[in-house]
């Protein structure tokens, strides 16, 4: 499964004025909090289809990144790949999911399952993109699946209510919230994930020959700014129902919203 | 760039308002960027819809009727839009930053080498160039970014961004069926849990609950009556849709839905930051809230301190009140 590393959701995020980026230092990097259910999704499907089943964990990160991913490997996934390369810094969506794709493709699987948004990044784009490269069936916001007989079926999401869609394997499926909370790594699975191999993957592993990274991005970061203010609340306390409802009206009225 | 295509979101016909703020929009930057402005419709009711969208200022609105449309997830859309592209040359793609927009868009940015932009508030053309404006990190940053290195640029937008404007004649053209396709996404059912008139994403007013509300049935006594007297919609905090009070669609925040009504009213919600990204570009935010300390007092406009089974029957009666007396 693909799993994104994140400065930690709860820390006050920035934009470095001077590299445009994201800044990724001082602050601790934790596990996309999407893909920690896209790793719940996995070990639930290894659960069920039993040995023989293997579980990896592709992560397109730095080399300073291994002990987060580690702890993807102590909630008990077998192995790892990091898609690693300083030309791969400054990547946008498209960079992602052209690299993501090529380093898949060549690693070789039968389903490859992503979150379905970064906390950072929040465009949500990376698994489709993903599934479109390694031209393979795509179902983005799964909240149930199930593989039988070589076929994946999904309840996905839809903006209204939800869909049952099927399709062969290989695949790939993206994963909602809604698929089961992510174990906590038990503290034989902590020890245990230090022994399991990390590999690290090179572009030119992947096979990979344009450039990457910022110069191979397709969006350019040209400004930002902070959004304008918003100002504390005017407090009113109600001392019951109606003083309070006229409280909201009378302010409506004033916004020209009532 | 030159071209722009808008890439329309419907369910046999029926469309949201955001499909005509897109082709409003499409209009001037088609304009700005010496292009034309095209529409992508399909499926089930595509004709009809088709119909309607020539009231609105395009050039071209594409039309197909193809049934796999329906019966296949995503793969003949891409193709039926994959073929406008090509045909249309370097464009600027838009679609509601909707589950359906961001699945085209994602699959285009692979179909097409495209750049993409997430969940804009505003697209301009400066110079001949394309801008993206966007909140970013939760919207806590605003960006401005732009396409480079490649031909097509895919930009899902935030709906009530921009406004409908009828006005125009657009030419209604039927698509070719892509040659040679076979599809294997099968769709075998289809559900739907909240078939509000109004989609979340897109209304002028969300009436939103949280964990306040105790249980499921003040979302449908005290909070839909209001929504309805105000025009609106109802949302909902994770807490409550994790309760099983509301279905997920309903959910606001980090890892739900992002709105940017006129009016937000969070009712029994803290306002927690996974909250707060969801919603802290409406316009007005009124919150009503036992506890004076709440967090979302801190960005809210209104803040009634107060027991919210008291106050909402009484403000629903009170808009309809003074809806009844105007008339
Ligand atoms: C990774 C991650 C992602 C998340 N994503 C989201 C998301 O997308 N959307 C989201 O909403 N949350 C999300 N959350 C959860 C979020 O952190 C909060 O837990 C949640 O928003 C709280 O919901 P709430 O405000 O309904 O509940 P609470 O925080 O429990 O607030 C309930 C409020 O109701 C008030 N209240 C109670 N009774 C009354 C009454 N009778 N009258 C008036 N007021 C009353 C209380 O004073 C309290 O302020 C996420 C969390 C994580 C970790
Ligand atoms: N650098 C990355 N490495 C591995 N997986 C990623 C990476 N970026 C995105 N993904 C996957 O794509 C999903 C959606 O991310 P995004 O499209 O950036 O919102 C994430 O939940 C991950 O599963």
């Amino acid at each position: 499964m693909t799993v994104k590393l994140v400065p930690d959701v709860n820390a006050e995020k920035r934009i470095d004025p001077a590299t445009r980026r994201l800044v990724r230092t001082g602050v601790d990097t934790v596990l996309n909090p999407y893909d920690e259910y896209a790793i719940e999704a996995a070990l639930q499907l290894k659960e069920k289809l039993g040995e023989g089943t293997t579980v990896t964990v592709f992560s397109m990160a730095p080399e300073s990144g291994k002990e987060t991913v580690r702890k993807a490997l102590a909630m008990g996934a077998d192995d790892a790949v990091m898609l690693t390369d300083a030309g791969l810094e400054g990547s946008d969506v498209w960079d992602t999911a052209f690299a993501l794709a090529q380093g898949l493709k060549k690693h070789g699987f039968d389903l490859v399952i992503c979150g379905s948004l970064s906390d950072d990044g929040s465009t949500g784009g990376v698994p489709g993109a993903i599934a479109e490269y390694l031209g393979v069936p795509g179902f983005t916001n799964a909240r149930h699946l199930d593989v039988a007989d070589g076929r994946l079926r999904v309840q996905r999401e839809t903006d209204n209510g939800y869909q049952t869609v099927s399709g062969p394997l290989p695949a790939l499926v993206s994963v909602t919230m809604a698929v089961g909370e992510p174990r906590y790594a038990s503290l034989k699975g902590i020890m245990g994930a230090k022994k399991k191999t990390i590999a690290v993957q090179t572009p030119a592993d992947a096979g990979i020959a344009q450039p990457l990274g910022a110069s191979g991005a397709k969006t350019e970061l040209l400004e930002f700014a902070p959004p304008p203010a918003r100002s504390k609340a005017r407090v009113v306390t109600a001392e019951d129902g109606p003083s309070g409802a006229a409280a909201i009206f009378e302010f409506l009225k004033e916004k020209k919203l009532a | 760039m030159q071209s722009v295509i808008v890439v329309v979101e419907h369910k046999k016909g029926h469309t949201r308002k955001v499909t005509f703020e897109l082709a409003t929009r499409a209009r001037k930057l088609a304009d700005a960027l010496g292009g034309k402005a095209h529409a992508v419709v399909l499926g089930a009711g595509a004709a009809a819809l088709g119909e309607q969208l020539k009231q609105y200022p395009l050039d071209l609105v594409h039309v197909s009727e193809d049934a796999d449309v329906d019966r296949y997830l995503v793969d003949p859309t891409i193709d039926y839009v994959d073929a406008v592209a090509k045909s249309a040359g370097p464009s600027l793609i838009l679609t509601a930053n909707t589950m359906f927009g961001r699945d085209v868009a994602g699959r285009l940015i692979a179909r097409l080498s495209a750049g993409y932009n997430a969940d804009a508030t505003d697209v301009r053309v400066e110079g001949g160039q394309v801008r993206v404006i966007a909140p970013k990190l939760g919207g806590a940053t605003m960006t401005t970014s732009a396409f480079k290195n490649c031909d097509y640029g895919v930009v899902t937008v935030r709906p009530n961004a921009f406004a409908a404007a009828p006005g125009g004649a657009a030419q209604v053209v039927e698509l070719a069926k892509p040659a040679g396709k076979t599809y294997t996404m099968v769709v075998e059912e289809e559900v739907e849990e909240a078939s509000g008139e109004i989609g979340l994403e897109e209304a002028a007013v969300v009436i939103s609950g949280g964990r306040g509300l105790g249980g499921p049935e003040p979302f449908t006594t005290l909070l839909k009556p209001l929504a309805d007297a105000l025009g609106g919609a109802v949302g909902a905090t994770r807490a409550a849709a994790d309760a099983g009070w509301v279905p997920y669609s309903l959910q606001i925040g980090q890892t739900g839905k992002t709105v940017s009504p006129q009016l937000y009213v969070a009712v029994g919600i803290s306002g927690a930051i996974q909250h707060k990204v969801g919603m802290r570009t409406a316009g007005t935010i009124v919150a009503i809230n036992k506890d004076p300390g709440v967090p979302i007092a801190e960005f809210a406009d209104l803040l009634v301190v107060g027991d919210l089974f008291k106050i909402i029957p009484e403000l629903t009666k009170m808009v309809h009140d003074a809806k009844a007396a105007h008339v």
